[in-house]
């Protein structure tokens, strides 16, 4: 329990040090604004010209409020792979490592507790906005529920990802491209901008078979068409793509280690 | 006047060899980031050739209109910040004080500012549009002469855009964030037909997000082969120069030295 304590205390102080950004907080919420409101004017013009009143089971006020879902767990997603580079090239890395407490458990925690708090104050913001935007949605209560019972996978499905990229520092100068291409994979093949419901027949088999499905599309469509079989479906995936990228991150890690060469000074 | 003129040239032409200079000594990290942004924006545009093709969103509106689309806005932004690297932090200089190393130099503040440092990954989206518009549009040579003097109208947009809005920093203290969020509202709009929007915002993206001159006349200009359209674009590109040099200037009487002891190579 004790060894459960201090990630915990690490989530918190993440977590809280995160509300001091009011100015941050301020411009998330406007560029959240513009982007619903961007897609409220895509999706209207697109259902008025094709004469249709849903898309695969959603109908314009599902996609406002999938959109809105989605937007907050992209939107809330912190940059790990930036303070993991700065580690391993400062070297300040070493430092952790004399810690009492596990590097990768010790960025997953500060992680969590950051993403809990964005995330959280991001959705008020979003479901205010997609309110005005498309009115209260159906099954509001149970969509939440079963979204709030996916996401901590999501997150740290999410994180599992960029702690991959983010090692790649101890082989490369640099991996600020590496961790765009993999932020811009998470928007698109996890459904960000689109349920995978939407995508031809023959990607959506290509897109459930990758991970990034679990930490976009699984949470957000849950939200909207709360499905019991669904969620089974949503938390098997994630627990197998956690374990995978886990043992994969633990492996990388690992051999990581045997390159840090220390000086004394 | 035309003296002045040839003295600035000269003294930005001198910038560019310098900072090229200064990105190769750190090639890998240059490439990897100029690629990165590459391979991103491609992935953007597939997914909106496939959603345009996908759903009747604008009438009319296929794959090498959407590129036309993505291939100025892209090849604006990249050759605008890949010259004028400093305009994207121009929010954190201020509001850190750093504008002190380079009230030093001879002629004027601003162009020092802007052109001292490139921004690598815009470099790749700068490449991205022209390749782009070449391999998908396929344009004869009227369409590409028109194509690269409107991404240099689109350029110059950009940069009187991101002046303006680090600007802010004068007045409201850290103005980062809000400069950020601006320009991503900006970036946002540009890369939707305006077609989308209606009447009200239509006016917003005139005048506070003025994405009608970042893609909306410059698509319809080439749609259209129409000069007036290009005119109406540089017209803009022009005005929002000039405002950001106004506000620019008129926010350093307000500047605080942050008394930081800096060198530049």
């Amino acid at each position: 329990m004790s060894f459960l304590k201090k990630y915990w205390a690490i989530a918190w102080i993440a977590g809280k040090s995160n509300l001091a950004y009011a100015g941050e907080v301020g411009s998330r919420m406007f560029f959240l604004t513009v982007i619903l409101y961007i897609f409220m004017c895509l999706w209207k013009t697109t259902f008025a010209n094709a004469g249709a009143t849903n898309f695969a089971g959603y109908t314009p006020r599902d996609i406002i409020w999938y959109l809105a879902f989605a937007e907050c767990i992209m939107m809330s997603s912190p940059r790990v792979t930036p303070l993991i580079d700065e580690d391993v090239r400062t070297g300040s890395i070493a430092v952790q490592l004399v810690r009492p407490l596990s590097y990768p458990l010790y960025r997953l925690a500060s992680n969590f507790g950051e993403q809990v708090v964005k995330f959280a104050v991001t959705a008020v913001a979003a479901f205010l906005i997609a309110l005005l935007f498309a009115g209260v949605p159906e099954n509001f209560v149970t969509g939440f529920l079963f979204a709030l019972l996916v996401l901590p996978f999501a997150f740290v499905l999410d994180f599992l990802g960029y702690l991959l990229v983010g090692l790649c520092a101890f082989w490369f100068e640099d991996t600020t491209g590496l961790a765009l291409i993999y932020s811009r994979l998470t928007m698109i093949a996890g459904g960000m901008l689109l349920p995978l419901e939407l995508f031809p027949e023959q990607f959506q088999v290509v897109l459930r078979s990758l991970p990034f499905a679990y930490i976009v599309n699984g949470p957000a469509r849950l939200f909207v068409h709360p499905d019991a079989e669904a969620l089974g479906m949503v938390l098997v995936n994630q627990i197998v793509w956690i374990a995978i990228l886990g043992l994969a991150a633990a492996a990388v890690f690992k051999k990581a280690l045997n390159r840090i060469a220390l000086n004394g000074g | 006047m035309f003296d002045k003129l040839k003295n600035y040239l000269a003294l930005a032409a001198a910038y560019v060899r310098f900072n090229v200079k200064s990105q190769l000594e750190y090639r890998t990290a240059f490439i990897s980031q100029a690629v990165a942004m590459f391979i991103n924006d491609c992935a953007w545009l597939a997914y909106f050739i496939m959603l345009f093709d996908r759903f009747p969103i604008v009438r009319g509106w296929h794959a090498p209109d959407v590129a036309t689309l993505w291939a100025v806005t892209a090849a604006g932004f990249g050759i605008g910040h890949c010259l004028f690297g400093n305009s994207l932090a121009l929010a954190r200089i201020i509001t850190n004080g750093e504008l002190d190393t380079w009230l030093l130099y001879p002629r004027a503040l601003l162009p020092h500012v802007v052109l001292g440092r490139m921004n690598a990954s815009s470099f790749g989206d700068a490449v991205f549009g022209y390749v782009v518009y070449f391999l998908i549009v396929r344009p004869d040579l009227p369409h590409m002469v028109l194509f690269t003097s409107l991404t240099f109208s689109v350029a110059l947009l950009f940069l009187g855009f991101s002046v303006l809005t680090g600007s802010l920093s004068f007045y409201v203290g850290n103005g980062e964030s809000l400069s950020e969020g601006w320009r991503n509202a900006l970036i946002a709009f540009s890369t939707y037909p305006t077609e989308l929007f209606d009447g009200k915002v239509k006016l917003l993206l005139f005048t506070l997000i003025p994405a009608a001159f970042v893609s909306g006349f410059p698509v319809e200009a080439l749609q259209k082969m129409s000069l007036l359209h290009a005119a109406y674009s540089l017209g803009g590109a022009l005005t929002m120069v000039t405002v950001a040099v106004f506000v620019f200037h008129h926010g350093l009487k307000r500047y605080e030295s942050g008394n930081m002891v800096a060198l530049r190579g």
